[in-house]
């Protein structure tokens, strides 16, 4: 009960009632959920459930679909960022996204990580040390700092994930979300990302969404089941696991479908 | 059984001789041109055709000085370039990135319509419109200038210019793109820092292939640009008269004897026309294959 209450507190981001409509077509059905600070929060769920799509809704980037309508809302830290006042920019910085491919920038390794700083208005002598932070949280400083000049490109698809994670933290955000991050990767380069997602919880609020069960089972403090566009169940990962509350749950993290 | 085979050998053989009879034509046209280039080099030194700063074809003291002719080149393709680069950009930005896919598809025809006009047409147009503007813009003594044509030219070379590096820059992949913007990147900052950089090569392959375009053209610059064959100054030559290496060539072969000094020049000018278009399209190539190599 203790942990519950402090849970309700510490939550960064909480969702009510959110609706999303592609044309006529719902693909979400009334979410609501509170993700806790700190924490690594995994959804889960069969392709086409719906749960791309709504961590998509967390940083705004559904507004570049035409025709997707929201309704409900989505706080963070209090804040609700489809209200009137809020910038999609501002708020993407504070929520950073590593997406499913990886998808370095065709420029430098030194570029691809002081882009963001840049834009923001980092100051030009501290590119340096925010570059080699950024490279060193993501666990990647050892391989790149002898060839920051050389294009990221050069990198192979696990380090290029990597590079991915530190371009996004040199933005300093406060959540990251991860559409499949490892999906793309092969075991060595996934287990070394799993590894990292866990390292970076201490500092950041993390939301990811992974086609793999066992991913989820081992880095998650909590789980979202989505079907057909509905949350069926939420809780903390052990809970989801062992003792699932619906059928459905159960049916796929038991692989009877999906 | 014998006979099919028979068949499909003809067939494979005649298609084989069409598509050889290309290179033929080709390698039989260069043959010619430089052939009767040739000819010119028997009273004249290459040295004084390359480097000669006077163009008298049919004075007593013949002279075939390339220099006018390729200035007067030059100068028009370097206006067109200013003109149509820019605008060319700025409009496959736009159509890619910016607008509406109802808006682009409406654009797009029409620039393709554009690239479809005779060469005529936008001469006389460049005539009856242009002239008398840039006549009275500049109170000139004459409005059939190098601005004109370059301005003209650069009209020309838009439909190039658009529609390959709008190619380019669609085809920058969109997960690029939304890496950029899930950084907090603006639309605008996304599309100059991200997009264009990793289109670049493309761009410049549009560019290159817009240059070759405007240095082949003749009909439209042989009626605007008033023939002087004089070397234009820089940049106030934009304002006088100038005579292209190709309006040249169209000018004169029909007056031309057979087989004299003058006739083998203008080969020679054809010759060089040549070689510049080719490197042209040479450089476009290699930009353009170096560009999809980075895309994959």
């Amino acid at each position: 009960m203790t942990e519950a209450v402090q849970n309700v507190s510490q939550s960064q981001i909480e969702v009510e009632n959110l609706n999303l409509w592609y044309g006529e077509k719902q693909a979400l059905k009334n979410i609501s959920m509170q993700i806790s600070k700190n924490s690594v929060t995994a959804l889960i769920g069969p392709s086409g459930c719906g749960k791309s799509t709504f961590i998509r809704c967390l940083n705004r980037m559904n507004d570049l679909i035409k025709n997707c309508r929201i309704e409900g809302r989505v706080l963070i830290e209090g804040k609700d960022i489809y209200g009137p006042d809020v910038d999609a920019v501002d708020l993407r910085k504070n929520v950073g996204m590593v997406f499913q491919k990886p998808n370095p920038f065709p420029m430098s390794i030194y570029d691809n990580i002081a882009y963001g700083p840049r834009i923001h208005g980092a100051n030009k002598k501290d590119l340096d040390g925010i570059v080699e932070q950024a490279l060193r949280s993501a666990a990647i400083w050892e391989e790149t700092s002898d060839r920051l000049k050389s294009p990221a490109l050069s990198l192979s698809g696990g380090q290029q994930q990597r590079l991915c994670i530190a371009r996004t933290l040199a933005v300093k955000p406060r959540i990251i979300l991860f559409d499949e991050p490892t999906s793309a990767l092969d075991p060595i380069s996934t287990s070394r990302i799993e590894e990292l997602i866990m390292n970076l919880k201490k500092d950041y609020t993390i939301v990811i969404v992974t086609h793999n069960m066992q991913q989820a089972a081992r880095i998650s403090d909590y789980t979202g089941f989505f079907l057909m566009g509905e949350l069926i169940e939420f809780g903390q990962t052990r809970q989801i696991f062992h003792n699932p509350q619906e059928r459905s749950t159960e049916d796929y993290i038991t692989g009877r479908f999906g | 059984m014998f006979n099919r085979n028979y068949k499909e050998k003809m067939i494979e053989s005649v298609l084989f001789s069409v598509s050889a009879l290309t290179v033929v034509i080709l390698f039989l046209i260069c043959l010619f041109l430089f052939r009767n280039s040739l000819f010119l080099f028997n009273d004249f030194s290459l040295l004084d055709f390359l480097t000669g700063r006077f163009w008298y074809p049919t004075s007593v003291n013949r002279q075939f000085g390339l220099l006018p002719l390729f200035f007067g080149s030059l100068i028009v393709t370097v206006g067109a370039i200013l003109f149509s680069v820019p605008l060319g950009i700025a409009s496959a930005i736009y159509i890619s990135e910016i607008a509406h896919p109802k808006v682009a598809d409406f654009l797009k025809p029409f620039i393709e319509i554009l690239a479809g006009i005779p060469s005529v047409v936008f001469g006389f147009f460049g005539l009856v419109v242009l002239v008398p503007f840039v006549q009275k813009t500049f109170n000139l003594p004459t409005g059939q200038t190098a601005l004109t044509g370059s301005i003209m030219l650069g009209i020309m070379a838009l439909p190039t210019i658009i529609t390959i590096s709008e190619d380019a820059i669609s085809s920058v992949p969109s997960t690029i793109k939304q890496g950029s913007l899930a950084l907090g990147a603006t639309r605008w900052q996304t599309i100059y820092k991200v997009i264009i950089p990793a289109a670049l090569s493309g761009i410049s392959a549009a560019v290159m292939l817009g240059v070759g375009r405007a240095i082949g053209e003749t009909m439209t610059l042989m009626m605007i640009t008033g023939n002087t064959a004089i070397i234009p100054s820089f940049p106030g030559g934009f304002l006088e008269s100038v005579r292209t290496m190709t309006a040249t060539i169209a000018l004169e072969m029909g007056e031309v004897p057979q087989g004299s000094d003058h006739f083998y020049a203008l080969f020679a000018v054809g010759s060089v026309l040549f070689i510049i278009t080719f490197l042209i399209n040479l450089i476009a190539d290699s930009i353009k294959k170096k560009y999809r190599f980075k895309v994959d």
